[in-house]
């Protein structure tokens, strides 16, 4: 025992370096699972206030620009509005439909399965490898773990950490998730960001017969459980073919601006259990 | 002031001007669309640098874990930042007995600085740690070896650029005690 007792004081530091690395090593650890832990995430209420605060103060310099994008955002969406309510006969092409409550035909998807809530992002990152944004609503709003977060301009990413006042966001700018997406002609893929910088996102595995151009969209399917379909992701920048897969790559300007990020909408599913568990009892037949 | 006093004021400073100011700052050395590494420079383990010469290891080990924990909740990582700085922590005594020509506890009421220990002796503690730091954190973040000298590539220009950095700092916050004639 008084052996013991030696070895711990001589080799105290030793013995407390060793242990608190231990003590990073599972906290790390834990995150890389995808439940995470909210403790140490800038969800945590000290971190969402000195945040908040800060938001508060840079917040009125981003009157204007945040002005004119929601100008922006109205304009397009007056614009499907005005598609939804005028059908062009004469085209063949697509007819757009206008939705009426009284309408109770089941092919029509209703669009209330989505609930949008607004939320103001108080901390942004864009330069580590796993990016995450902070916005300043929480739990007792009605935010809840792996929500949809989307911009006015395109897809922002998905919720990770609540707490009672506090989300933290985990951006498309990470190598954790991929989102699916889809072509103009309706080929599904997956876009990936590769830290090619923060405004490239890299969709990778598309046939090499479909033929992109420069400056085409592209955008959510329908396959994800959490985002809606037909939100922008961005636009083509550039592709490239892989000889050894015979794939193409394609690169993409992220249509949102993850630097000026200032609203976003954080988006429900309220479908997504139902479609969860369809999947999940198929999948273990 | 009292040093305990100065020590916690310099806690918080340096927290705040990392988390607000520099960790919105992305740096890339050159523009290039394959992409050279985005990098942010970390000063925060300063504050480990600037305590005084006789802190013991377990005070210092301590810190060390409570300042990285303080940075990773601000910063989502969960962790990486504590364990780089304790690493630093640790091994801070036996870089500066080395460098040092006398015992360490001749140094009382004394802190690491370019004052006390003259620029040549300084930079090299100060580099030696904040490179090890930076190797420490960012093979933690990447955690593959696959792109290796991406990673090298990564680990170099973050510490230069942190270097420059902590050299600012001691430049605008340390009391220039001589008189300027």
């Amino acid at each position: 025992m008084r052996n013991f007792i030696l070895f711990v004081r001589r080799f105290f530091n030793l013995i407390l370096f060793l242990a608190l690395e231990i003590v990073c090593i599972i906290l790390i650890e834990r995150t890389n699972t995808l439940q995470g832990n909210d403790i140490i995430s800038s969800a945590n209420t000290v971190s969402g206030i000195v945040y908040k605060k800060k938001s508060d103060v840079v917040y009125y310099f981003g009157l204007k620009k945040m002005n004119d994008s929601l100008l922006d955002e109205n304009a397009t969406l007056r614009k499907q509005i005005d598609q939804l309510h005028s059908v062009d006969t004469l085209r063949d092409s697509i007819v757009h439909k206008k939705i009426s409550p009284t309408d109770s035909s089941i092919h029509i998807v209703k669009f209330a399965d989505y609930l949008y809530r607004t939320a103001r992002v108080i901390n942004n990152s864009t330069n580590a490898s796993d990016n995450y944004i902070t916005i300043n609503r929480g739990s007792k709003d009605g935010i809840g773990k792996n929500m949809a977060v989307i911009s006015g301009t395109g897809v922002v990413g998905r919720v990770e950490h609540v707490s009672a006042h506090f989300a933290s966001v985990l951006s498309v700018l990470s190598s954790k998730q991929k989102v699916s997406a889809k072509l103009k002609d309706g080929t599904n893929g997956f876009v990936v960001w590769d830290e090619k910088g923060p405004d490239i996102l890299t969709m990778i595995d598309v046939p090499q017969q479909n033929i992109v151009k420069k400056g085409d969209s592209i955008f959510t399917n329908n396959y994800s459980l959490f985002f809606p379909p037909d939100v922008l992701i961005g636009t083509v920048l550039k592709t490239e073919v892989e000889k050894k897969k015979g794939l193409q790559i394609i690169y993409l300007r992220s249509s949102t601006n993850f630097h000026n990020l200032q609203y976003v909408y954080v988006i429900e599913n309220k479908m997504a259990v139902e479609k969860k568990q369809v999947e999940d009892s198929s999948a273990k037949k | 002031m009292n040093v305990y006093l100065k020590n916690i004021l310099r806690f918080c400073v340096i927290i705040l001007l990392q988390v607000l100011i520099l960790n919105k700052i992305t740096l890339r050395w050159w523009n290039e669309p394959s992409g050279f590494p985005i990098f942010i420079p970390y000063v925060y383990p300063l504050f480990i640098l600037l305590l005084p010469f006789e802190t013991p290891v377990w005070a210092l080990l301590i810190m060390g874990f409570f300042l990285g924990i303080t940075v990773d909740t601000f910063m989502n990582t969960a962790g990486m930042h504590a364990c780089a700085t304790i690493l630093i922590a640790y091994l801070r005594t036996n870089v500066l007995s080395a460098l040092l020509p006398r015992n360490l506890s001749e140094y009382a009421n004394q802190h690491p600085s370019i004052k006390s220990m003259g620029w040549m002796p300084f930079l090299v503690y100060s580099g030696f740690l904040i490179i090890l730091h930076h190797s420490v954190f960012f093979t933690i973040e990447l955690w593959n070896l696959s792109n290796f000298g991406m990673l090298l590539l990564k680990i170099a220009a973050s510490a230069i650029t942190s270097m420059l950095f902590v050299i600012v700092y001691l430049l605008l916050f340390t009391r220039q005690s001589t008189s300027r004639i």
